[in-house]
């Protein structure tokens, strides 16, 4: 049995996103469909908004609606402290916290050669150039904490280090408010290897 | 631990079978072909997410079925649970512990089994990715965090040896390209080489109790592992990472022709040695035997001196393979210790009766069916 052609279609499209298998994607057409025309409008409206109005900031590469964004024009910031992280969505997560008033960088990946990622797909002369052109004093390497991410930190290191700018890599250990005794052992390990002096 | 029962559905030549199992010894007989290897393969798939007769997941699914499904209710010392695994063509293996789904890595280590099998010899008589697959497979049950670092040392071999392929037969890439990963490839390869070590030590002194008994006492059983990475004869994990990684900075030029790594513990093998001679070159068939059966105890032995639960052994159609002396020392072996095991065979076991047959459960299989008796 197959679905009706626009059917299949919009099945096909939800079946592309990251998460969504072609079980799932059956679930959200058929919501879709039983909804008033009005909110799927409103759905296709939005998406091309977003769309539409949202890009890559020139200078950090975080998701933005202007150029450059909040963040690269906001005078207020600390111009000399830079952290670099993989993904736009990264740079939300930070904001969040509210605990960092420094400058962003976003690579948009991590250095995979199996994956093509080379030093040039990652926006990394970019990221020397505004380092030299800010005389940054101090570069936060928060990439994942993963094969990957430790390889980039570990070559943003060897380029950025002979620049005289102190490079520094974002700590990974034990969830704040949680047991020592519930921690996995990767997490344990990664965190005793991380330990610091008092 | 023990298994109390079983449920297989499109495994094998299994259609849909349910049984109880008794929590000593269970004696399982029938014809070849019939499903007796399956039915422990089944058991051990429940209890380790992997198969020991093949790679290939898709091979237990049932011939003109897309799908097979496992499920054992396991007796632990904190209770009951309930596992699963369950198989879709081209899906991956999922595995379930009561009703919640689980990663292979954090299951690996819960449940404890061994498998003595007539296939065991191939642990001596194949290659060398034969003997690592055994280290790995050990070591990852008795330590999770080992899984994490064999696949991470794998993902930056991979990475490495992509950036050697696509500067095959030009000039070096600049070091710092290629740096991280051999830093990568040093930090999670000396960890590994050393579990390794320590591994291999432990096996070979509960192993040589075992093969003393085997042979009268009369030969010395070891096992050596051999690194490709220069040791230096030390466990200093900074020495040894320290050591790694000049290499792989030294191999380069030699690596970027060939394409590949050409030294780390992807490469590592070890050796069984009877009175310091290789048993692979110079050992009689029986020393052979002997040198891998006194592994496969000395393996249970680890499991239940570590870990939490006692381990399940398997035994598949072993007794036909082996001559009195080492028929008669499994036997003492088993009826030295509580572990629930399960025994295949093909012929009647005549002598069995002396030792634990009391108590023990016997089941007959045929045609991927199994009664009771």
């Amino acid at each position: 049995m197959s679905f009706p052609e626009p059917l299949q279609k919009l099945i096909d499209e939800f079946s592309r996103f990251p998460g969504i298998g072609p079980k799932t994607a059956q679930r959200l057409s058929f919501f879709l469909l039983s909804r008033p025309r009005e909110e799927a409008a409103a759905l296709a409206r939005a998406i091309l908004e977003a769309k539409d109005k949202l890009f890559f900031c020139s200078l950090c590469g975080c998701l933005t609606e202007k150029d450059p964004c909040r963040y690269c024009s906001d005078p207020r910031r600390d111009q000399k402290l830079f952290c670099v992280v993989q993904e736009p969505r990264d740079v939300l997560r930070l904001e969040q916290t509210g605990h960092y008033h420094g400058l962003y960088h976003v690579l948009h990946g991590a250095l995979s050669p199996l994956d093509g990622l080379g030093p040039e797909e990652l926006r990394l002369p970019q990221l020397l150039q505004r380092l030299v052109e800010k005389e940054a004093e101090e570069l936060i390497v928060a990439t994942n904490p993963n094969v990957e991410g430790d390889a980039t930190a570990a070559y943003i290191a060897s380029l950025v280090k002979p620049l005289n700018i102190k490079v520094t890599r974002i700590a990974f250990g034990l969830p704040v408010g949680g047991d020592l005794e519930y921690a996995d052992d990767l997490t344990l390990s990664r965190a005793l290897e991380g330990r610091r002096e008092m | 631990m023990y298994l109390a029962s079983l449920c297989l559905i499109n495994f094998r030549n299994y259609v849909r079978q349910e049984i109880s199992f008794n929590p000593g010894i269970n004696i399982i007989s029938g014809g070849n072909a019939q499903g007796k290897t399956s039915l422990l393969e089944a058991i051990y798939c429940l209890a380790t997410s992997r198969s020991f007769r093949t790679l290939r997941e898709g091979e237990m699914v049932r011939l003109g079925c897309d799908y097979f499904y496992l499920q054992g209710a396991f007796v632990l010392r904190e209770g009951r649970f309930l596992a699963e695994v369950g198989y879709r063509q081209p899906r991956q293996l999922q595995i379930k512990l009561n009703g919640k789904l689980h990663a292979r890595s954090v299951y690996l280590q819960k449940h404890p089994v061994v498998i003595f099998s007539p296939d065991d010899l191939s642990l001596i008589k194949e290659g060398p990715s034969v003997r690592r697959r055994f280290l790995d497979l050990e070591a990852s049950r008795l330590r999770p965090l080992y899984y994490s670092r064999l696949r991470d040392y794998y993902r930056a071999l991979r990475q490495r040896n992509q950036i050697l392929k696509e500067h095959r037969g030009g000039p070096l890439p600049h070091h710092s390209l290629i740096e991280p990963w051999e830093q990568a490839m040093a930090k999670a390869g000396s960890w590994i080489v050393r579990e390794r070590l320590q591994l291999l030590e432990d096996l070979e002194r509960l192993a040589q109790g075992h093969f003393a008994r085997l042979t009268g006492g009369a030969e010395e059983f070891s096992l050596v592992y051999h690194s490709s990475i220069d040791l230096g004869g030390g466990r200093d994990l900074d020495l040894m990472e320290s050591s790694f990684k000049e290499q792989l900075s030294q191999g380069r030029a030699a690596e970027l022709r060939k394409g590949a790594t050409l030294v780390g513990p992807h490469l590592d093998d070890f050796f069984f040695l009877i009175n310091g001679l290789d048993v692979r070159r110079f050992g009689s068939q029986g020393q052979q035997r002997s040198a891998v059966l006194a592994l496969k105890m000395g393996e249970a032995d680890l499991f239940n001196r570590t870990g939490e639960e006692k381990a399940i052994l398997l035994l598949d159609d072993v007794f036909s393979e082996f001559d009195e002396t080492r028929r008669r020392h499994l036997f003492q072996f088993l009826s030295e210790r509580e572990d629930q095991a399960f025994i295949t065979t093909a012929v009647p076991l005549p002598d069995f009766k002396s030792y634990r047959t009391e108590g023990a459960a016997f089941y007959t299989v045929q045609g991927g069916k199994i009664k009771i008796g």
